[in-house]
């Protein structure tokens, strides 16, 4: 141990070095220790491949042809030191004799700064390195890389976690790339310049040097691999979706300028980094074509299934390659190996990250590194091909053999051979390929992107014919994965064939939805082909499925420079497609669609169940006259208010935000139409203070002060008059803030605050002092805090004031939830409730300290009650396992990741690191209004922020005045409410998440999110008209609230709201769980015990046994609980379970 | 005027090489390089800096190339990817705060895309950086951009871009002439996009290492200055250290994790942004380095 340490930091450690190590969890790093933590399926075992001195922080590595394995490996992560040399390697682990262990290393290259990706081919190896893409070559084979060349350069490095990673070749001869979340890369290509700001995919061709972009967005993806049909895949360190598959083109989380994103297949899944694809003649067949992937934070590696689904595919996690509980294990890449087996390489680092830990922690590890081996126990393994030693003819015999590891190793090999060996002998293989043969599609698939690899044209740049003839069979296979693929190379050919758009106008119409989709994201790459709309929208004539639907939206979208001039010139760009012409006009969404779909709403061309989305849209996007007939719509009787909400909330956005007022002729006639009592009211309200409608002062002056219709419509009537304004308004206001009854006087002097904040800080500082500390006297003090300069006006008006302790208490939290640093309120709320400064600096001795007592008085169990707990909020913003809110990270390996005394100071001071991606902003708008959230989308000229009560808001960049970073959401303080014993429990439970025991991550399909029937007076007494069957019939005339599972599953009883809807009745709960359902079909539900039990699938009541199957229907599907409270022991937990040969694709709804 | 009437003289001269007036370094001239991947790269090959240092031994260089780079600043947005301004002030704060005394420009590249089209934004947007240049009161030499080699039709044909980059040499040199700057026309030195092979180039677009040694000679004929023989390798030594200054100059003004030293997340890792300023004392010795071994 103490050898090891000398040996990490060198002989020149100073005193408080060692200091901090004494301190620090630092394994034993013998690797025998960490493989015995192992826990594998039965019939497989891990060895150990290579571990130091061989290799150090190994952070990507691919094999070659020849079997040896390429190590991208840096000891300067996560930033070099003035006066450091840069001498990051590139090594090469061989294993000459075939023992499973490697026995020689050779150090390719030195030198670098932090290499985070190496693809050894094209005569050396392509190496990320810092700014640039550099292709290394050693002039003497076996020999040090001798010769540089730069090949791309430009590329981000704002963050060294997130620099140019993640390098594969595709089957076609592409290098694929990733780039992080906080990189933006400007690269000069032959081409032109590329630039891509933020995270994605890149692709290039070394020959061609064409450089595009896959897709875009994503966190960390740190996992990429194509499948044997073309399809990409990947996965993302710093999100929780499990394995996303790449739809071409699209955004994903975070991206750059989305307005609308795609998600991962395994929402609530935990992190993951790298991922292959299990194939291959070693491993057994119930694990063919499962993913693999690692949960880096949680010292596990992961597999999931995935079935097709449509255009898209279904995922489930299943049973892990290694679990561990060994803090250094950091599974972070793994490949399969020239034997059929899967090598994983582990980081092997107590610390992970550089954001939330310092650049220079004395525990981060910097000399060590392990490639472990997993082989399925008395299975022979796959004997190591010699590609580099076979003829041309061997080679191609080679991509009939099952291991994709063998069939990708033989292209590379052809690459290098040239076009000029390769294509008589493969044109000659080709010939000879027997057609009844069940692979013969996928044979010809790989004959083509053989032709790929060589190249497909000659040197003037014309396609070759056989090259030619093999896509024509792909684009009439029989199988639509060889037609899907035809159409994606088709698109991403350079140069294309000549007739390409021709093709893919073919396959827009395909009965299979995948080639579609790849049909319509070919036929953008080539938007002057004719009638280029027309022929996408060709695609909704089948059915469409969601990924396919999100394609159709990208690619219109896109194509609207095109269309667009040609439609408002008056040509028939969509030849009469009512149909395709609503979809573009929606997907569109801006100025542009309002008034054609006003037109085809007025004909009467859109389906009712659509018809109020597109009011919806021309309300937010249309003129005056637009608008006016929005509001006829909107207002007309017998419409249900939740249908016409949208409409009315897009109108009055329009007043507000563009200042839109419609004709009277279109007011009075609609604002005649909204009698109080009605949901409506607000709405008249608001708006005819935004449109100045004099004629309303009378009745909204009346509406302010009138108690019996509710604070929401009073509210709104000062809203109204606030905007109307004047001298009327401000008397009226004053008015009522100094006399009246106490509920409107706090309503007064809110709205007075809009007008002159000094004088209603002052009537506020009256009113609070005599206030009772009710949840709605935080309106008061949101009042000042959420408009610009408001805050230290109110702490003046508080200097010398007393309040009642529970108000300022009920202020202080107000102002840690509007996510600002208010320190002068802050210390006059303090002081004029006479309370105690919150606690946020921890000093080291304390921070000591409860390290110890988490380790040796920490009850995780009690832990878990506490972060349960309604009033210590953690659930409001953090989900586990994608259960929960979303405002904060996701909790589900906080222990695997976090260290302990990072977990203690992030409670006290949550400022002190956050999490990327959970930076909050403020912003301050041209009205004075302050927003502070995070950042969800920026696009298009707005800005999406999601705030701390887990909504959305939408600002227009025109109305933003000012705009900085502002601090963690996380509000300070927390810790405060806790005793001491509360605290470590708690600590204790978050150390524990992710870790192996009761509360690691588990891949059961348990229901976690449930939606509770409140009972709250409003609901009850519609229950009680009615009967309880009602809130499984009508589930919407009815308000529900988010509950969740335990990490364990089990919904407890304890936390289950009793319901007695008669007196004397019996007492009743009811939750509702969700299912998202893509492809219908059976399924097993797993209960974990019936007694007490009713269930309503959708409306329908259904027999409730422990284990019982489910026919479902496309949908989202209600699944309703009654629990016979009395009856009734045991919390609910409930499973999802497979019914074999069942089609049915399935997703329990979580969230928040 | 001065220039044309220089240019009359000294072709008369004997020199063969003479193509113009000479650009005139000064000793102790601080030039700062401003421009796309070309500058970017050649602080990596050091082959120029390495020739103009040898000529003129008190020359110090500061290389703020940065790849895919315009005018506007396209490339040094950073985060603030709608911000159309950021990117050129920070080039500007930047090239100010090593106050240069001459500032050696190459743009054109990458804004020679759009033809035509963009030749009047282009030629506005460098007038507004030089404008903003000024206060530094450098002499300015503006480079035009080199032409593409032709690399074989499966890569691209180098004929549409060569016709572009010769009309944007042209609104370059115009533009040297309005402001008093220097036009160093590198495209003409290189044959104009006439070369029927890639002789320079790794990728049509890009020298190499041998690329930048290769044309050494051009680089400084298009300075004026006497091109003899190109690069030297009893130069090699010299080129050494300063590849190993411009690494060290390279992690001090554009480091990794700059999110966290100085972005967004300084609260963060802010606290190991000091580190950076060591680094000047690391430059300082690499050029002292450099003089003494110019002395020898």
């Amino acid at each position: 141990m103490i050898r090891y340490l000398l040996a990490a930091f060198g002989c020149f450690l100073s005193a408080t070095a060692i200091f901090a190590q004494a301190n620090a969890t630092i394994p034993d790093p013998d690797p025998e220790i960490e493989r015995k933590t192992f826990i594998v399926p039965e019939g497989f075992e891990v060895t150990l491949y290579a571990a130091d001195p061989l290799l150090a922080k190994p952070i990507q590595m691919n094999f070659d042809p020849q079997g040896r394995l390429w190590v991208a490996s840096s000891e300067v992560y996560p930033q070099i030191k003035p006066g450091q040399k840069a001498n990051d390697k590139i090594i090469i682990l061989e294993d000459t004799n075939g023992d499973g262990k490697a026995d020689k290393t050779t150090v390719f290259a030195d030198g670098l700064l932090i290499p985070t990706g190496v693809a050894p081919g094209d005569g050396g190896a392509y190496v990320a390195n810092s700014t640039e893409l550099v292709h290394l070559k050693a002039s003497k084979p076996g020999e040090k890389a001798d010769q540089s060349r730069v090949v791309l350069s430009g590329f981000g490095t704002e963050d060294t976690h997130h620099i140019l990673h993640t390098f594969r070749w595709g089957p076609e001869g592409c290098l694929y790339m990733n780039q992080s979340i906080y990189i933006h890369s400007h690269l000069e290509t032959p081409h032109g310049v590329k630039r891509l700001n933020g995270g994605g995919i890149w692709r290039y061709r070394p020959e061609t040097m064409q450089l595009d972009v896959l897709a875009k967005g994503f966190v960390n993806t740190w996992g990429h691999e194509v499948d044997a049909w073309g399809q990409s895949f990947a996965t993302d360190g710093a999100y929780g979706e499990g394995i996303n598959h790449v739809l071409p083109g699209a955004y994903y989380v975070t991206a750059v300028g989305a307005t609308k994103i795609w998600k991962g297949l395994n929402t609530g899944s935990p992190k993951h980094c790298g991922l292959e694809i299990v194939n291959g003649r070693h491993l057994p067949d119930d694990w063919q074509g499962d993913m693999i992937t690692n949960d880096f934070r949680g010292h596990r590696v992961c597999r999931f299934k995935l079935s097709e689904d449509g255009t898209s595919y279904t995922s489930r996690e299943m049973t892990e390659v290694i679990k561990s509980n060994h803090p250094a294990f950091r599974p972070i890449d793994v490949k399969m190996g020239p034997d059929g087996a899967i090598y994983i390489a582990d980081w092997y680092n107590p610390i992970i990250q550089h954001g939330e830990v310092d650049f220079r922690d004395p525990r981060r590890d910097h000399v060590h590194g392990r490639i472990w081996r997993v082989t399925a126990k008395g299975r022979p393994l796959v004997k190591k091909p010699d590609l580099v030693g076979a003829t041309t003819p061997e080679l191609l015999e080679r991509l009939k053999d099952p291991e994709l590891w063998t069939r990708s190793q033989a292209k590379q090999v052809l690459k290098e051979r040239g076009a000029k060996e390769v294509i008589p002998a493969l044109d000659a293989w080709i010939a000879k390929l027997d057609r009844a043969n069940a692979e013969y599609e996928h044979l010809v698939l790989e004959a083509m992107w053989t032709y790929l690899n060589v190249g497909v044209a000659d040197e003037k740049g014309q396609w070759l014919k056989p090259a030619r003839e093999l896509l024509r069979q792909l684009e009439t296979a029989k199988d639509y994965r060889a037609r899907a693929v035809a159409a994606r190379i088709h698109a991403t050919t350079h140069p294309t064939a000549p007739e390409a758009a021709d093709v893919l106008t073919t396959l827009a119409t395909d009965d299979h939805p995948r080639v579609r989709m790849e049909a319509i994201r070919g036929l953008a790459e080539f938007p002057q082909t004719p009638n280029v709309l027309d022929k996408v929208l060709q695609a909704m004539n089948k059915p469409v499925d969601r990924a396919l639907d999100y394609e159709l939206w990208l690619t219109v979208r896109e194509l609207e420079p095109v269309w667009m001039p040609k439609f408002r010139a008056g040509e028939d760009v969509f030849k009469g497609n009512v149909k395709g012409m609503t979809f573009t006009m929606q997907a569109l969404g801006n100025a542009s669609a309002a008034l054609p779909l006003l037109q085809l709403v007025k004909a009467g061309k859109i389906p009712k169940d659509r018809e109020a989305a597109a009011w919806e849209l021309i309300a937010q996007t249309g003129g005056q006259d637009e608008i006016g007939q929005a509001l006829a719509f909107a207002t007309q009787p017998g419409l249900p208010p939740a249908t016409v909400s949208p409409v009315l909330d897009a109108i009055e956005s329009s007043a507000r935000d563009r200042k839109i007022r419609p004709m009277d002729k279109y007011i009075t006639p609609a604002f005649k139409s909204i009698v109080s009592p009605s949901p409506l009211t607000v709405y008249r309200s608001r708006l005819a203070g935004l449109w100045k409608v004099e004629s309303e002062r009378p009745s909204l002056e009346l509406l302010a002060t009138a108690k019996e219709f509710g604070p929401a419509e009073q509210r709104a009537a000062f809203d109204g008059l606030l905007s109307m304004g004047g001298e009327p308004t401000k008397k009226f206001i004053l008015n009522a803030a100094t006399a009246g009854p106490d509920d409107t006087r706090k309503l007064a002097i809110i709205a007075l605050s809009g007008i002159d904040q000094t004088t209603a800080a002052t009537f506020a500082a009256a009113w609070l002092a005599k206030a009772k500390a009710t949840d709605d006297v935080s309106d008061v003090f949101a009042a000042f805090l959420n408009r610009k300069g408001g805050s230290p006006i109110l702490a003046k008006a508080l200097e010398g004031k007393s309040l009642p302790p529970d108000v300022a208490k009920v202020g202080l939290r107000t102002l840690r939830s509007s996510v600002q640093d208010a320190k002068p309120l802050q210390e006059a709320l303090t002081k004029a409730g006479n309370l105690t400064a919150p606690k946020t600096e921890v000093t080291p001795e304390e921070l000591k300290a409860y390290v110890n007592e988490v380790a040796l008085k920490g009850d995780a169990k009690r832990g878990e009650l506490v972060y349960r707990r309604k009033e210590a909020t953690c659930l409001a913003c953090h989900a586990i396992a994608g259960a929960g809110g979303q405002v904060g990270p996701d909790m589900t390996s906080i222990g695997a990741s976090a260290q302990v005394d990072y977990l203690v100071e992030s409670i006290f001071n949550p400022n002190k690191a956050v999490k990327e991606g959970y930076n909050a902003i403020k912003v301050t708008t041209n009205s004075g209004k302050v927003i502070v959230g995070i950042k969800t989308r920026e696009a298009e000229g707005k800005l999406t922020l999601r705030t701390i009560e887990d909504k959305e808001i939408t600002i227009a960049d025109k109305d933003i005045d000012e705009k900085s970073a502002s601090r963690s959401m996380m509000p300070d303080g927390l810790a405060d409410q806790f005793t001491r014993q509360e605290f470590v429990d708690l600590v204790r439970f978050l150390s524990e998440l992710g870790k192996q025991g009761p509360y690691a991550p588990s891949k059961a399909r348990v229901v976690r999110r449930w939606q509770q029937f409140e009972p709250t007076l409003e609901n009850m007494n519609q229950l009680r008209r009615g009967r309880a069957a009602l809130a499984a019939e009508t589930p919407d005339a009815f308000t529900w609230s988010s509950v969740y599972s335990m990490v364990n599953g089990e919904f407890p009883k304890s936390d289950m709201p009793k319901l007695t809807v008669w007196n004397g009745s019996a007492p009743i709960s009811l939750l509702r769980a969700q299912l998202d359902v893509t492809t219908a079909g059976p399924v097993k539900l797993k209960i974990n015990n019936a007694k007490g039990l009713t269930l309503y699938v959708g409306s329908t009541p259904v027999a409730v046994k422990e284990e019982m199957i489910l026919d479902l229907k496309v949908g989202l599907q209600n699944l309703t609980f009654g629990v016979d409270y009395d009856n009734r022991v045991d919390g609910l937990r409930v499973e999802l379970d497979d019914v074999p040969g069942s089609p049915v694709k399935v997703a329990i709804v979580n969230g928040k | 005027m001065r220039v044309l009437f220089l240019l009359g003289i000294l072709c008369f001269g004997p020199a063969a090489w003479c193509s113009a007036a000479p650009f005139e370094f000064q000793p102790a001239d601080r030039v700062v390089l401003v421009g796309g991947t070309l500058i970017e790269r050649e602080q990596r090959h050091g082959y120029w800096e390495a020739a103009l240092t040898a000529k003129f031994p008190d020359l110090k260089f500061r290389n703020l190339g940065w790849s895919g780079d315009t005018v506007f600043g396209d490339s040094r947005r950073r985060f603030e990817v709608t911000d159309e301004n950021i990117g050129r002030r920070r080039l500007v704060e930047l090239a100010l705060a090593e106050k240069p005394t001459v500032l050696l420009i190459c743009y054109g590249t990458n804004e020679s895309y759009e033809g035509m089209a963009g030749l009047k934004k282009f030629i506005a947007g460098y007038e507004r950086l030089l404008d903003e240049l000024a206060p530094s009161k450098a002499r300015v030499i503006l480079i035009s951009p080199p032409p593409l080699e032709a690399f074989g039709a499966i890569v691209t044909d180098p004929a549409p871009q060569n016709k572009n980059l010769a009309l944007y040499r042209d609104a370059i040199k115009e533009l040297a002439a309005k402001r008093g700057a220097y036009f160093a026309d590198l495209f003409a030195e290189l044959g104009e996009g006439t070369n029927k092979t890639a002789k320079l180039t790794d990728n049509g677009l890009h020298f190499g290492d041998t690329g930048y040694r290769d044309t050494t000679g051009p680089f400084l004929k298009s300075l004026g200055l006497d091109p003899a023989g190109g690069y030297s390798a009893t130069l090699d030594p010299l080129r050494q250290i300063i590849l190993e200054k411009n690494e060290l100059y390279f992690h001090r003004w554009r480091p990794q994790n700059e999110t966290y030293l100085f972005g967004f997340r300084k609260h963060e890792q802010g606290k190991n942004g000091k580190e950076i300023a060591e680094f000047d004392p690391l430059i300082a010795a690499k050029e002292a380095d450099i003089g003494k071994l110019l002395k020898k």
